[in-house]
């Protein structure tokens, strides 16, 4: 138990380094089976959490240049326990619902099984430089899944996709060694451990620049309006395994950076750039979802509502109370699990048919029942009804901000609204009416394949939905010790009214 | 007791889940409809039991485990079974169990048999969290469970075109579904910043909780509430402006009319406001009560106007249960919630049976809505006949019928509070139902028999259905007689309202006004549509091209309006939106990367491969570093 | 009047922009290395001369260094200007560029 995280790490990557030799028409099951033993070591690392302990827990430490304070050090808590599991599980059904006659099978497989590594080891590492390194590998393998199984524009997609994210990250960087140098300004001694940067008192000048650089890299990975725009063509060009990864867990190491670097280490600059991040957030919220309707294309439908669902997650991130924050954690999983179903669904159908636009389709409810009811349960977690994994988090987001700006959040509340307007139309466009054409109406509904991939997914909708407890727990004790964390370190008065533990303690 | 409170709530759950898990995609199967049918009437029985329990020893309880726990929210399944809600109960389980059975009948030939029954059980379950929950977070669980089931009732038949707006004004099945979901979704903000409100000034959500800290808040904050709180209730009960869906929601099935669309689900607003009584009937939110009776009352007229041209059989009864709805406002907004509640409980029985009479009439008519083709047919359907003539009697509010009680009392409550003119509206609406109600029978029932001559070959329902209907033609008539034992029983929970000396006294004048003015209105419909020969072909072309006449046919051009002014814009600021997206923010995006590939273009040129050229650039860079170096030695 | 370090430096100086406007104008390749060898030899001024004023021997040290690598480089130089010629029958810079970007 004491190197799982280590296990976690680098089993999926020696697992693809050995794929090279694997036979090209057994790459898949070999994909399936390691990706299940991956899950399944997600899964126990879930069974051997301390749900009452706050803190970091599986540490693993050991240096690498001490000279420099860079070392090997990972754990999770309740915020990244529930990612990993569900890149983990992603990645697992990814898999299975892989075309058997998916060209070159083996560099796929290969490539996902890099990509899990890095994603798993984004949200493990405690230290900024794994972190950092594992953030930038995560684009390699990515950039060669699109690049290589995309469609017709995929390189000037994936190019996009990597300058990009590649441009913000490296301000990134600057950040993170300006945060190393001021720490050791501070104490004498280098480091490059987080958990240490969370003790370090900054004036709120550095915290502003600080914010900015550390901003620059996390929100062009949301990705944040106005630096969303590599999504749509990563979206429109990636082969569905890409899309469902790239929505399901790579934008999520934005927010989670948000959360992980960001609110505790810079405390007063998080509050004194919350009404710039309200505005940008209720702007992707808002504007990224008419966008959303005015697509034809189905999969750029999903695409645009991805950003506009992660827009809703930023203004949890930002809202400064357990609620918020412990929904908008929880929403990252949500989404998580909802975008990568939708993102499969659009697989499905383009795999039939070979086209996305939505004017080919119509009336495929009455060709392929089950697809279109598996369609619908996902699209109502999308639009967050009750009693499905949408609801809890979104809901939770909302009553956060509510603390932080009444008028914010009946704009972004419209969300609610206008989430449902698209995703209506997107529905009834494809589903609803009479056969249209001809071709479609030999569809195949569901097969084995595609059903194995989705139903697990359709279960954790439901379950979630109704009994969100086993999640929301350990995310709540995560991040009210985050919140006291921020609050301790805050260096103005301002910010530490700001921020509301318990609304029971500030009366 | 518990377990009644659960059979009740989970009976219509395992209905749903059979139906819909294991007969989904086999063929239309009876034993569906039979299970589906008796688990509902289970869970009716489980309600009997409840609100004996309930008149007997007071309200159950129940907690069953926790919902959402996040910071200090904490939000459980719990149920609260009090006079109210097993009121609710009562009516929605047992109008549910008639329509079950009813649908066996009316959906016998439709493809989709199985399918429709776990919607629609579905959608009882829903109702029941609705009803049932404790906090107001599990009533938006059912709340939003409903309109779901609602979406993908009236959307039941979703392989239907779309048609023009002028063809059919709710264009199809899956228009009107998607229309009315998006609608409520609008209502359901308000609710949703109601509950944020509460939440973060009370601290919980449970009833019991907020209702005992509610005299502490400040006014404009229960104003706020009060308001949040009833803009949620305006759309699922259809209050103007957000009305427009409950017509076009007649696409769907008419078993899911009569159920969905008239006895419950759209009463959920007017169950919100009477279960936020403590809430409403603050004198700091006296202003939102007054204004919740004063849209009622203006419903009630616009609706009934509506309905007094309107031609689709459907329609009619629909925009009726909307003018009803104005009437329960009514009640509710001037604090006479019991009788809000009765009255919502003897609407569910007539109207339902009105509904389903109308199922009977369009199933025998193919599926023709037009009550210009109809005419003549009580000799062919005497049963329906009878039913929709005792459900019409008891919308109209004649004697002895149940609506008679119900709505004289809403009358009456007007008048006791010095609202005259909700009063007068109120009194000249019961007219114009009487009117319009009996315009529909004549229509269909009276007169000649134009279905003859369009070739059409009607015969009544199945004898089952027509006796499984029973209860709800009795209850049609006999519901208001108990008025005062239910008076006695609910006022254990909700505040009474009392009449003065003075209304009492006035009492049978206000009631002898009303129903000569029902009578009135009944005697012109017969004179003008029960007629036999030419006259029942003629139509009045001059009338039908007033302004007027247009004004309402057109439902007062209010779908025109949304469709030009929100619904158009909309998707052109979407088409602009994404134009913007693509030009601007991606533009320059692009930008930036073009003036990089352009400078590397042009300082390309250094490269051409001349070493003496090479030298040169070298010779100036070094000339830059020294400068450099000496301008940064100078200043520093 | 006394020669001191400044008159070597200048001295120096006016070697190394001889030197330098060679490097930048010159188009033939041998023409080229005579100019570097002047750079080259203009900086040995300077080391001497800086050496002795300060008494400090390890500046001629390095002005002997560079005198070594200017011999060998000129040894290999030589030789592949003589290769060139070979090749293109001309030292001219115009005539032999082909590294064209």
């Amino acid at each position: 138990m004491t190197h799982i995280l280590s296990i976690l790490i680098f089993f999926p990557a020696l697992a693809g380094v050995l794929g090279f030799v694997v036979d090209k028409r057994s790459a898949k099951a070999y994909g399936i089976a390691v990706a299940s033993v991956e899950f399944v070591l997600s899964l126990w690392l879930w069974v051997g959490f301390d749900n009452v302990n706050a803190g970091m827990q599986f540490t693993e430490f050991s240096p690498i240049i001490s000279q420099f304070g860079i070392s090997y050090n990972l754990g999770v808590d309740g915020i990244s326990l529930f990612i990993v599991i569900m890149a983990t599980l992603i990645t697992l059904l990814g898999i299975i619902s892989l075309r058997d006659d998916t060209p070159n099978m083996k560099n796929m497989i290969i490539s996902l099984l890099f990509l899990e590594m890095t994603m798993v080891g984004v949200f493990v590492a405690l230290d900024a430089i794994i972190f950092y390194l594992f953030w930038e590998l995560s684009l390699v393998p990515m950039l060669y899944i699109i690049g290589a199984w995309g469609g017709p524009t995929r390189v000037y997609a994936a190019v996009k996709f990597f300058l990009y994210t590649f441009a913000g990250s490296l301000i990134m960087l600057v950040g993170l060694l300006a945060m190393a140098y001021l720490y050791h300004l501070d104490n004498g001694v280098w480091t490059f451990n987080i958990l240490d940067w969370y003790q370090l008192h900054l004036t709120t000048d550095q915290q502003f620049w600080l914010f900015l650089a550390f901003f620059a890299g996390f929100a062009i990975k949301v990705p944040m309006f106005p630096f969303h725009t590599w999504l749509p063509h990563a979206h429109g060009q990636a082969p569905t395994i890409g899309s469902v990864i790239l929505a399901a867990v790579l934008l999520k190491m934005g927010t989670y950076g948000f959360v992980r670097f960001s609110l505790p280490i810079l405390p007063d600059a998080s509050v004194y750039f919350t009404p710039f991040m309200m505005v940008l957030s209720i702007i992707m919220v808002v504007f990224t979802a008419m966008v959303a309707f005015a697509q034809k294309d189905m999969k750029q439908v999903i695409a645009y509502s991805s950003v506009s669902h992660m827009g809703v997650i930023m203004l949890g991130v930002f809202a400064m109370n357990a609620e918020g924050l412990g929904g908008s954690v929880f929403l990252m999983l949500s989404h998580g699990i909802v975008s990568g179903a939708l993102f499969m669904l659009v697989g499905v159908i383009y795999e039939r048919t070979g086209t996305k636009i939505m004017s080919e389709f119509g009336g495929l409810a009455a060709v392929m029942p089950v697809y279109a009811t598996v369609f619908g349960v996902m699209l109502m977690a999308s639009v967050g009804l009750p009693l499905t994994i949408g609801f809890v988090g979104e809901f939770l987001v909302l009553l956060g901000f509510y603390k932080v700006s009444v008028i914010g959040t009946i704009i972004a509340g419209s969300t609610i609204i206008i989430g449902s307007v698209y995703m209506l139309a997107l529905f009834k466009k494809s589903f609803f009416g009479p056969v249209t054409h001809k071709k479609n109406l030999s569809l195949k509904d569901l097969d084995g394949r595609e059903l194995t991939a989705l139903l697990p997914l359709v279960a954790i909708v439901v379950w979630l939905g109704i009994y969100p407890k086993p999640v929301l727990d350990p995310i709540d004790n995560s991040v009210k010790a985050l919140l006291v964390q921020m609050e301790e370190h805050a260096e103005l008065q301002t910010t530490k009214d700001a921020i509301i533990i318990s609304k029971k303690e500030a009366e | 007791m518990e377990k009644f409170v659960y059979i009740a709530l989970f009976a219509p759950f395992v209905g749903a889940l059979f139906a819909g898990l294991f007969f989904a995609r086999s063929p239309k199967t009876h034993l569906v409809g039979i299970v589906n049918s008796s688990l509902i009437a289970v869970a009716f029985v489980s309600a009997v039991t409840l609100a004996l329990h309930v008149a007997e020893h007071g309200a159950v309880h129940v907690q069953m485990m926790t919902w959402i726990a996040v910071g200090d929210l904490n939000i459980p399944f719990g149920f609260l079974v009090d006079e109210v809600s097993v009121t609710m109960m009562l009516v929605v389980t047992l109008v549910s169990t008639i329509v079950h059975i009813y649908s066996t009948g009316y959906m016998n030939h439709d493809k989709g048999y199985n399918r429709f029954f776990s919607y629609l059980s579905a959608f009882v379950f829903s109702m029941m969290i609705l009803v049932m929950s404790d906090n107001f977070a599990g009533l938006f669980i059912g709340w939003e469970g409903v309109g779901v089931c609602s979406w993908l009732l009236i959307g039941f038949w979703y392989h239907k075109e779309d048609k023009t707006f002028e063809e059919n004004p709710s264009i199809s099945p899956s228009w009107a579904a998607n229309e009315a979901f998006i609608m409520n979704r609008i209502a359901d903000l308000g609710m949703l910043v109601g509950i944020f409100l509460i939440y973060w000034n009370v601290g919980s959500l449970q009833y019991d909780v907020v209702f005992k800290a509610l005299p502490h808040l400040a006014d404009g904050l229960l104003v706020a509430i009060a308001m949040a709180l009833f803009i949620g209730a305006m759309g699922k009960s259809a209050q103007f402006p957000l009305h427009t869906w409950l017509t076009d929601a007649m696409e769907g099935p008419t078993p899911v009319s009569a159920l969905i669309h008239a006895a419950t689900m759209v009463t959920a607003g007017v169950f919100l406001v009477i279960r936020a009584n403590p809430l409403f009937s603050l004198d700091a939110v006296h202003g939102v009560s007054m204004f919740i009776a004063s849209l009622g009352a203006f419903v009630a007229f616009y609706a009934a106007s509506m309905a007094l041209s309107a031609r689709d059989i459907k329609r009619i009864v629909a925009l009726s249960t909307l003018s009803q709805l104005g009437y329960m406002f009514a009640a509710a907004g001037l604090g006479a919630y019991w009788i809000a509640l009765f009255h919502l409980a003897a609407h569910a029985f007539f109207k339902a049976l009105l509904f389903l009479g109308a199922g009977n009439v369009m199933h025998a008519m193919d599926d023709e809505l037009d009550i210009f083709k109809m005419g003549g047919m009580k000799k062919v359907m005497r049963g329906s006949y009878i039913y929709m003539g005792i459900a019409s009697f008891a919308l109209a509010g004649l004697p002895i019928m149940a609506g008679f009680y119900s709505k004289d009392a809403i009358i009456e409550t007007a008048f006791n509070d010095g609202s005259f003119i909700i009063w007068g509206i109120l009194v000249i609406t019961a007219g114009m139902t009487a009117f319009y109600s009996f315009r529909q029978v004549f229509f269909t029932f009276h007169g000649e028999e134009r279905y003859k001559a369009l070739g059409f070959h009607p015969h009544d329902m199945y004898k089952y259905v027509l006796v499984a209907m029973a209860p709800l033609a009795v209850l049609a008539i006999s519901f208001g007689w108990f008025m005062d034992n239910f008076h006695e029983f609910i006022t254990k929970n909700l505040p009474d309202y009392e009449m003065s000396h003075e209304t009492h006294h006035l009492a049978p004048y206000l009631g002898t006004i009303v129903i000569v003015l029902a009578l009135i209105g009944i005697c012109i419909a017969y004179i003008k549509y029960a007629g036999k020969g030419d006259k029942a072909w003629k139509r009045n072309e001059k009338k039908e091209n007033s302004f007027i006449y247009k004004l309402v046919a057109n439902q007062y051009y209010v779908p025109k309006f949304y469709d030009e002014f929100i619904v158009q814009p909309y998707t052109v600021a979407s088409d602009k939106f994404w134009e913007m997206d693509k030009a601007i923010v991606d533009g320059t995006v692009d930008f930036i990367a073009k003036v990089i590939y352009v400078s590397g273009d042009v300082s390309r040129g250094m490269q051409n491969g001349n070493l003496s050229s090479y030298l040169n650039w070298m010779g100036v860079g070094a000339l830059l570093l020294v400068l450099g170096a000496g301008i940064s030695a100078f200043i520093g | 009047m006394e020669i001191g370090i400044s008159h070597y430096l200048i001295l120096s100086g006016i070697l190394f922009s001889i030197g330098f406007v060679g490097v930048l104008r010159r188009k033939n390749l041998l023409m080229l290395f005579f100019a570097t060898e002047i750079m080259l030899n203009a900086v040995n001024v300077a080391f001497a001369a800086i050496g002795n004023y300060y008494g400090d021997l390890s500046g001629q040290m390095f002005a002997f260094f560079i005198i070594a690598v200017a011999a060998s480089e000129v040894a290999v130089g030589l030789g592949l200007l003589i290769l060139l010629h070979k090749r293109y029958g001309s030292l001219d810079l115009e005539v032999i560029s082909s590294m064209k970007g």
